[in-house]
């Protein structure tokens, strides 16, 4: 409940800064023909959005709108056209997108990083599964997003093209071309995953409590299922909000690059032609986002650890 | 050997590579263990102790091997095992092992009765909810009381000598031949000390169980043990039952480490230490390893290992000074005191 309320706090500062540096934008931003109008006409536009309001009196009523979930009009992007529908268009698309992104990154990231440990542990010189899964993680993390995007888009289509026919830009309607967005939005985070899973499980394996497990007579397999692995994704869902931010921050250029109608297009091109509304309401939401990523981590945090309480006892040292 | 050994360990030879040099753990370490005996394993940190154990459990880690010796368990030769399949049937049901500190030996994600749970999943051939049942009784067995409610609750709600006596429900419900110990009560204070050695010593009578201590604390060898082996730098060095070993010690390491008891030093004045530190165990070491701490040490101590003398059949020690062509060298005061009987 507290993180509740901590949350709910961060994401009104964030609206409050925001809303003021928007503020300090040309007022173009709230008209389509502002080059055509007399004076006049713009006083009267500022006057019907409301914007010769102090500051405050005009964020309250910014708030006061969200609350009842209504996040305004584009001005520029679509004229008139209110900005809740227009997310109700593009989000469906870029949140499955991120979704099945991420599910693809800890459905390979997990198991590469298990792997990784068994073989780092084991008695073997030559350990080739965490050599191979250490290469996979430096080249992922060293170069730059933009650059493996573009080499995955145009060289994957390429290869893919060989077996079936696939067009280089996104449509919704071609499961095909799903794969490739997918596939590049979720390196970063499998290669996160990957080396973290590595890490603790590695520590984990050293721990007393698998040595008595050995000495029970466990089986290594179940130990690395039911003692390590249960003890390594405790500390791993620290990096869910992190994970969660990457997923939108890539879907910006992803969306770009396959021209997927989604809402990482949406904020380029807002800010683009500068329609002020939309960008705030963008960015509210994407705060929105990354909150509930922070807040969603520690919950997933506290229900795999009974050791983790979230709200302060009476019995805490 | 006789048929009543539990264990034979032949001439162990134990190295581990480390940063590119070879350290020699153990070193010709033989040692039999008596079927439903308890036997205390003494000796300083580094001195091979916790290795030799390691060795029985098939448990040592991937930079060391056994590079000559054998070891039999319960009729099974030990070394020859390649398989780990084959070392899933020895640990636990052959071989149960209690370690050192109950605070990390215990998963914290996983309900102590699970823990339990799964040891009488692996060894008692039970399943569903009559393995369920035994892993409470088993908490009951070891007094932890409302095993009930006990069996739902996750470690961080025990205390130390809680978790420890779960840890002992562990290596119980495996039912095993052999318990290793492994200084089992260094991190839990006094009273829960006697509590749990008390628990051992009971659970062994009534389960008709071999255990092997591992210890520095020559006190709770006193209380628990048959049988004592003094270990200095990864060879035994004196062997006997506690009363041979404590009250006519033989080897001069015995004799340093009996006289650095607080009980032996004089009313006023300063606790005893043995000078300089133990060997470096990656470098070749000629004649007795403790000739250079020794102040009896003969010259022929620092050249060639002396081997075992028996003073009786339970009784040998690895020392020049038994040999009869050695001058006669009388014990440090401490230990004569003991001898007259009016030490201990």
């Amino acid at each position: 409940m507290q993180r509740l309320i901590r949350s709910a706090v961060t994401l009104v500062v964030v609206i409050a800064v925001v809303f003021g540096l928007l503020r300090q934008m040309p007022i173009e931003g709230y008209f389509n023909n502002y080059d055509k109008m007399t004076p006049t006409q713009i006083r009267v536009g500022l006057e019907r959005h409301g914007l010769n309001r102090p500051y405050l009196r005009a964020l309250m009523s910014f708030l006061g709108n969200l609350l009842k979930g209504d996040l305004g009009v584009s001005n520029r992007y679509r004229v008139g056209y209110p900005i809740n529908s227009l997310i109700a268009q593009k989000m469906p698309i870029s949140m499955s997108i991120g979704i099945l992104a991420l599910i693809t990154a800890l459905a390979l990231g997990l198991p590469l990083g298990v792997l990784m440990a068994r073989s780092a542990i084991s008695a073997k010189r030559f350990k080739a599964a965490d050599k191979a899964g250490s290469a996979f993680i430096a080249i992922v993390e060293s170069i730059p997003f933009a650059v493996y995007c573009l080499f995955i888009q145009i060289y994957g289509t390429e290869l893919i093209r060989k077996y079936i026919y696939l067009p280089m830009l996104f449509s919704k309607e071609n499961i095909a071309t799903w794969f490739l967005p997918v596939f590049s939005l979720s390196l970063a985070n499998m290669a996160m995953y990957a080396m973290w899973m590595r890490r603790y499980m590695i520590d984990e394996y050293s721990r007393e409590y698998t040595r008595l497990a050995r000495a029970k007579g466990v089986s290594e397999a179940a130990i690395s299922t039911k003692h390590v692995f249960r003890n390594a994704i405790v500390p791993l869902s620290q990096y869910l909000p992190t994970s969660l931010v990457v997923t939108l921050m890539g879907s910006l250029y992803v969306e770009s690059r396959y021209s997927i109608p989604g809402m990482g297009g949406l904020l380029v091109d807002s800010i683009k032609r500068q329609d002020n509304t939309l960008v705030l309401a963008l960015v509210v939401v994407y705060t929105a986002l990354s909150i509930a990523g922070v807040f969603i981590g520690d919950i997933a945090m506290a229900v795999l650890d009974p050791r983790i309480r979230l709200t302060r006892s009476q019995e805490a040292r | 050997m006789d048929s009543d050994s539990i264990v034979e360990i032949d001439g162990l030879h134990v190295s581990f590579r480390l940063r590119g040099e070879r350290v020699h753990a153990l070193r010709g370490v033989t040692l039999d263990v008596k079927r439903g005996e308890s036997l205390a394993i003494v000796g300083e940190s580094g001195s091979g102790k916790s290795v030799l154990c390691k060795c029985l459990m098939g448990l040592l880690d991937s930079n060391g091997e056994i590079t000559e010796g054998t070891i039999t368990f319960d009729g099974i030769e030990l070394t020859k095992i390649k398989d780990e399949k084959q070392w899933l049937n020895i640990r636990g049901s052959g071989i149960a092992f209690v370690m050192q500190d109950p605070i990390s030996s215990l998963n914290p994600l996983m309900r102590v009765g699970d823990q339990v749970k799964e040891a009488v999943l692996l060894h008692q051939g039970l399943s569903g909810s009559e393995a369920r049942q035994a892993a409470v009784n088993a908490l009951s067995d070891v007094g932890i009381d409302s095993a009930e409610k006990r069996y739902m609750q996750y470690p961080h709600e025990f205390s130390g000598g809680m978790r420890q006596r779960a840890v002992i429900a562990i290596a119980l419900a495996c039912k095993p031949k052999l318990i290793i110990c492994d200084e089992p009560t260094t991190a839990l204070d006094v009273t829960i000390q006697a509590q749990i050695l008390g628990l051992i010593k009971e659970m062994q009578k009534k389960m008709h169980l071999t255990t092997i201590y591992v210890t520095h604390d020559l006190g709770v060898v006193a209380m628990i043990a048959d049988r004592v082996a003094v270990m200095y730098a990864g060879d035994i060095i004196e062997v006997g039952t506690v009363r041979e070993v404590f009250k006519r010690p033989a080897h001069p390491y015995t004799w340093a480490l009996l006289s650095s008891l607080p009980q032996l030093a004089p009313k006023s004045g300063e606790l005893y230490s043995i000078g300089g530190s133990p060997p470096n165990m990656a470098n070749e070491i000629s004649g007795d390893a403790f000739a250079p701490r020794n102040p009896y040490a003969l010259n022929i101590d620092f050249v060639q290992r002396p081997g075992y003398y028996s003073l009786s059949p339970t009784h040998k020690a690895r020392t020049w000074l038994l040999d009869s062509r050695a001058p006669r060298v009388d014990p440090p005061e401490g230990i004569q005191k003991i001898r007259r009987g009016d030490g201990l």
